[in-house]
């Protein structure tokens, strides 16, 4: 038994797996048929506006991923804080806290399996929803670009690493899990705030998360994005950095 | 083996512990005894490098990774089964996982070993926790409250396990439980409100920490042997428990060896018997904690 295989196992035995995967894929599944039959779903609801009538463009292949990206950036992202909290606060109890710091000096041996293994969890569920959309959206509205999608795929989950790096960080301060998801999201929601202005926002981390939909999209292209990638990687290299300080500073 | 100087806790303006010059010999059982709020968690937890002292000094002469640690209540993910627990635990000290099966039945969880330890009972997780500490053969173990939250059974159950470890490694043991201090361990530490009033052998403790008092039972009436005790300048009282028994607290029990025969002689008693009062170590911990 390895700290390795015991944050593989918290994913399996826990079912946090079927959280992450079962909420990616469904709106990776979602997605594509919302923005396929929006207009005959509007039409089912009844349709009676008061007067006002709402004509929908036909729908284009890009509309399919911008409907999974919306998704997966907030129902996704929660669902990924939650479950990187659930992993990385692990002194929340500190008898728990105490078996492992009694027996490993170094925090990043602590911290180094419980941050790949939910990155790579929670990373594999976006790919694997982003790759249903696209499969789906191909079936019902059109094909996208595999460069785009795959540039786009790229970029986003990149946002997904640097928000794990940030729960790792903040678990390294709070005392619960419930206080690591609060503070983790409440930086991911303030963020977005200052990219309201549009030369803020081209370099926050935050801004990759909609890369999925707009490069596909052709509304930008992989160049506007390097200013958010390299604030990104600087981010969370130095979140990660933080992280395991603040470990190795708390006192239980 | 461990040795602190001066050593000072503060939390705020809280002082948990004041100037403690802890000092554990190789091979020793230390019971650290105190009353709840006395430091003794805190002073563990610097030891064990889970907290920081504000000031002082500590040398342990064993390498970290030879030191043990068991909480009051040790807790464990749930979904991991008995076995698991004991080979993570082993794995991240020696690691290997040879010993798991040997200790777990030790523990008495061999049939247990492969549950969860999600449905343990509040005496197999301490037990299970007990396992965890010795699996990597340390040097060094320091276990916190190990027995005091569990029924007489479970007591029991740890307290053997504890009493095993003698001889093959230095242990440092908090307890407000004073029956468990003194069945298990040959050198006791008293914590107040973070000072260590007494530091010894428990023989020590119970002998020459606690008033010196004899027990004399004497043909009725002792009225007037009391009085004729009370003369003496190295008697400091004299109690009578009922019509023929006298307690007598001397100066010190050498002047009771040397003196107390001949003065209740000189007082014209009829002596049934006579000896020291054998003194428990819940009424030393109160003679010292005053």
């Amino acid at each position: 038994m390895s700290l390795w295989r015991l944050e593989w196992m918290r994913l399996t035995r826990t079912k946090r797996w079927i959280a992450l995967v079962g909420v990616y894929l469904f709106f990776g599944l979602l997605g594509p048929l919302t923005a396929r039959y929006l207009g005959e779903i509007l039409d089912l609801a009844g349709g009676d506006l008061e007067g006002a009538t709402i004509e929908l463009p036909p729908p284009v292949p890009a509309d399919g991923m911008a409907q999974y990206v919306g998704n997966a950036l907030q129902i996704g992202t929660l669902v990924a804080v939650v479950v990187a909290a659930g992993a990385l606060a692990f002194d929340a109890i500190p008898e728990m806290g105490i078996f492992l710091r009694t027996r490993v000096s170094d925090m990043r041996t602590v911290l180094t399996p419980r941050f790949t293994v939910t990155v790579t969890a929670v990373v594999g569920s976006f790919v694997l929803g982003g790759l249903a959309a696209w499969y789906e959206t191909w079936a019902l509205i059109g094909g996208l670009g595999a460069g785009d999608v795959v540039a786009g795929l790229l970029l986003s989950s990149l946002f997904l690493v640097f928000v794990v790096a940030l729960v790792a960080a903040v678990a390294g301060r709070a005392t619960s899990v419930l206080g690591t998801v609060m503070i983790s999201i409440l930086v991911l929601l303030v963020m977005p705030i200052f990219g309201f202005a549009d030369a803020i926002g081209r370099w926050l981390p935050s801004h990759l998360g909609g890369a999925l939909a707009a490069i596909p999209a052709g509304t930008e292209s992989l160049s506007d994005y390097l200013p958010a990638t390299a604030v990104t990687i600087i981010a969370t290299v130095a979140l990660l950095v933080l992280a395991v300080r603040f470990a190795a500073s708390r006192e239980l | 083996m461990i040795r602190t100087t001066d050593l000072v806790k503060r939390y705020g303006t809280t002082e948990a512990l004041r100037y403690v010059d802890l000092a554990v010999d190789p091979g020793s059982t230390y019971g650290l005894v105190g009353p709840n709020g006395a430091g003794k968690t805190t002073l563990l937890g610097i030891l064990a490098g889970l907290r920081r002292p504000t000031s002082g000094s500590i040398e342990i002469d064993v390498d970290r990774s030879r030191i043990a640690v068991l909480p009051d209540t040790p807790r464990f993910d749930p979904w991991l089964t008995g076995r698991e627990v004991a080979e993570l635990a082993q794995r991240l000290t020696t690691g290997d996982g040879d010993r798991v099966e040997e200790v777990l039945s030790d523990a008495g969880l061999a049939d247990a070993m492969d549950r969860t330890v999600g449905g343990y009972s509040r005496g197999m997780l301490q037990r299970l926790g007990v396992a965890c500490t010795i699996v990597g053969r340390p040097s060094l173990v320091l276990l916190d409250e190990p027995a005091s939250s569990l029924d007489p059974l479970g007591r029991r159950e740890v307290l053997d396990l504890i009493g095993r470890l003698k001889g093959s490694a230095t242990i440092l043991f908090s307890s407000h439980i004073l029956a468990d201090v003194q069945e298990v361990c040959d050198t006791v530490g008293i914590l107040d409100h973070g000072d260590l009033v007494f530091q010894g052998s428990v023989d020590a403790l119970l002998v020459g920490q606690a008033v010196p008092r004899y027990r004399v039972r004497v043909r009725p009436p002792s009225d007037a042997v009391a009085d004729a005790l009370e003369q003496h300048d190295w008697v400091h009282a004299v109690e009578q428990n009922g019509a023929d028994e006298l307690r007598v607290t001397v100066s010190s029990l050498d002047d009771a060896e040397s003196k107390l025969a001949g003065a209740l002689a000189g007082a014209g008693a009829k002596v049934i018997s006579i000896g020291p009062e054998a003194v428990t170590l819940e009424q030393a911990f109160l003679e010292v904690t005053r």
